[in-house]
């Protein structure tokens, strides 16, 4: 569904990324993972159009998308859960999620709209609500919902678990698990490496920039380097 | 009747409602959260079209302004396309750069007659006496002078152009482009995320602030019958922002109540009246420090809604 060859990003002269090669089979959960500062987010930007690739080739549905602007990319069926959830604060829940669709102009919005609640209740109970007043999870939700609104394709996700609480971080998980068996792919970026590599089917490990592992998520959690960077290493085992 | 219509007070109230009218053109590219300090540029722009056509090609009255205004958001979409790719005080220097440039323009051209400026503009109010004369009425309506009737004529044209402006924009808030420009100010990455073409409304904005800055202009060269480069110099442009900083930019209200008080406090000041400036400054550092969203914003509405309610059902 998506192959991206080569990519390279930079800020500036410093260059974030430096030529990654990933692909995203229809259907799956990939997830992203790596330490701070090694390009995670960078990647999941240039994806999407936010920031402007140098080099390489992003293929999405066999369509070569670098360059595009992001409205582009997202009414081709690609949309970002932004990291820290950008939620429209002062606008209610129930504009945020409209707010989603903006591009749709098909008459099912409304009966996603009932999905997003169905899948969420708790947004349902509060859509009349302004979207800061909400707590940190429930926001996170928001911008899920949201990003669902759109009805995309794949779905990217970036670090969805951000400081939240671990019950709220295992309920997000469990959506995204759902997400995707009812047929959406999702590309999944995170430092909760535990998490992203127990729900994902394939795995990709980024270190400065690189991919410097990849594989099946299982394969990967098994790896040593990953067990002693990411997983709390060897120390259980002694 | 002669206390309250005399010609003092109608023209006061006939600056009060072209600078609210100034209020709406800030407070719509304010919308999308970009400030920028182009409006008395393009007011200028606004002002000297259609006092040229009017003045030297002879058009009416009634095409001249309209044209001064599309002429104005014209230029604006040629300059929004490079400046509104900068952001916050960026484009703020750049649009107030561009005001400059637009004054120096005028000051050296042939056709804008240079530092002198036009005069001898034919004033809206003249046209309406003529008129008035001409269907018989030389000496005004219902004991009115004709002054005085012509004055009131121009107040109506001015609210009617200031309350189809309130509509257009209540409306547009509700709208498709509305909402777009909310989530811009609101959050312009997460916007672009959500597949909004950001460049697009924002210059969207950017034009229809400067159509109406521009039909402002049209409007007031036909109300003073004279412009020159001052008078869109850089503190019009600080004039027009101060309507938005002291109402507020969040509602449509907000810079119309701003325009209105600071327009009528110098009139109320008039012995202070070298000091406006610097009443000016003393009142946006206040603002700053004490309300710095202004004094009507959407917390504003919803407490005097709840207190009205509450009011109503003891």
């Amino acid at each position: 569904m998506l192959n991206i060859s080569g990519l390279s990003t930079s800020y500036g002269s410093i260059k974030a990324i430096k030529g990654i090669d990933l692909d995203v089979p229809q259907g799956s959960i990939v997830s992203l993972i790596g330490a701070n500062g090694a390009g995670k987010t960078t990647t999941m930007k240039s994806l999407v159009g936010l920031l402007k690739a140098q080099a390489g080739q992003i293929k999405f549905l066999n369509q070569e998308i670098r360059g595009l602007a992001p409205h582009r990319i997202v009414s081709l069926g690609m949309s970002l859960v932004p990291e820290g959830r950008n939620i429209l604060a002062g606008m209610t829940v129930l504009e945020n999620l409209e707010m989603g669709a903006y591009q749709r102009k098909d008459k099912e919005v409304q009966a996603d709209l009932e999905k997003v609640f169905k899948r969420f209740p708790i947004l349902e109970e509060r859509k009349q609500q302004f979207g800061g007043t909400l707590s940190g999870g429930q926001q996170q939700m928001l911008a899920i919902g949201r990003a669902l609104m759109a009805r995309p394709k794949l779905l990217l996700l970036d670090e969805p678990s951000m400081g939240l609480a671990p019950l709220v971080v295992a309920d997000i998980f469990k959506v995204i698990q759902e997400i995707n068996q009812e047929g959406t792919t999702i590309l999944l970026v995170e430092q909760n490496v535990r998490q992203a590599l127990k729900i994902a089917h394939y795995a990709y490990v980024l270190e400065t920039g690189k991919i410097v592992l990849h594989g099946k998520a299982e394969e990967v959690a098994k790896n040593p380097r990953v067990m002693e960077a990411y997983l709390g290493g060897t120390k259980a085992d002694t | 009747m002669d206390v309250i219509l005399n010609q003092y007070y109608l023209q006061i109230a006939i600056f009060v409602l072209l600078n609210a009218i100034l209020g709406v053109s800030i407070y719509l590219t304010l919308a999308t959260g970009q400030l920028s300090l182009g409006n008395a540029g393009f007011m200028s722009i606004g002002a000297y079209t259609c006092a040229i056509l009017t003045v030297k090609a002879g058009l009416p009255i009634y095409l001249g302004i309209p044209i001064g205004g599309i002429a104005a958001s014209f230029i604006s979409i040629i300059i929004g396309f490079p400046a509104l790719r900068l952001t916050g005080i960026y484009l703020a220097i750049a649009t107030l750069g561009f005001g400059e440039v637009v004054r120096v323009i005028v000051l050296n051209l042939k056709v804008t007659n240079g530092a002198l400026g036009i005069s001898g503009i034919p004033t809206l109010g003249a046209k309406i006496g003529k008129a008035l004369s001409a269907l018989g009425f030389p000496h005004g309506v219902g004991g009115l002078t004709a002054q005085q009737t012509s004055n009131l004529m121009v107040l109506v044209v001015l609210l009617l152009c200031l309350s189809f402006l309130i509509f257009f924009c209540t409306r547009l808030n509700r709208s498709r482009v509305g909402r777009a420009f909310a989530a811009i100010k609101a959050d312009e990455s997460a916007a672009e995320a959500m597949g909004i073409n950001t460049t697009y409304y924002k210059l969207l904005a950017f034009a229809l602030g400067a159509l109406i800055a521009g039909i402002a202009g049209g409007l007031s060269a036909h109300l003073t019958f004279f412009i020159g480069p001052k008078d869109f110099a850089y503190n019009r442009t600080v004039e027009i922002l101060t309507f938005a900083v002291l109402g507020g930019s969040d509602l449509i209200i907000g810079p119309i109540v701003g325009a209105l008080l600071l327009t009528l406090l110098p009139e109320l000041l008039r012995s202070a009246s070298e000091y406006r400036l610097m009443i000016y400054g003393a009142l946006m550092v206040a603002m700053m420090a004490f309300r710095p969203q202004g004094l009507i914003s959407e917390e504003t509405v919803r407490f005097w809604k709840r207190k009205l309610g509450r009011g109503m059902k003891q």
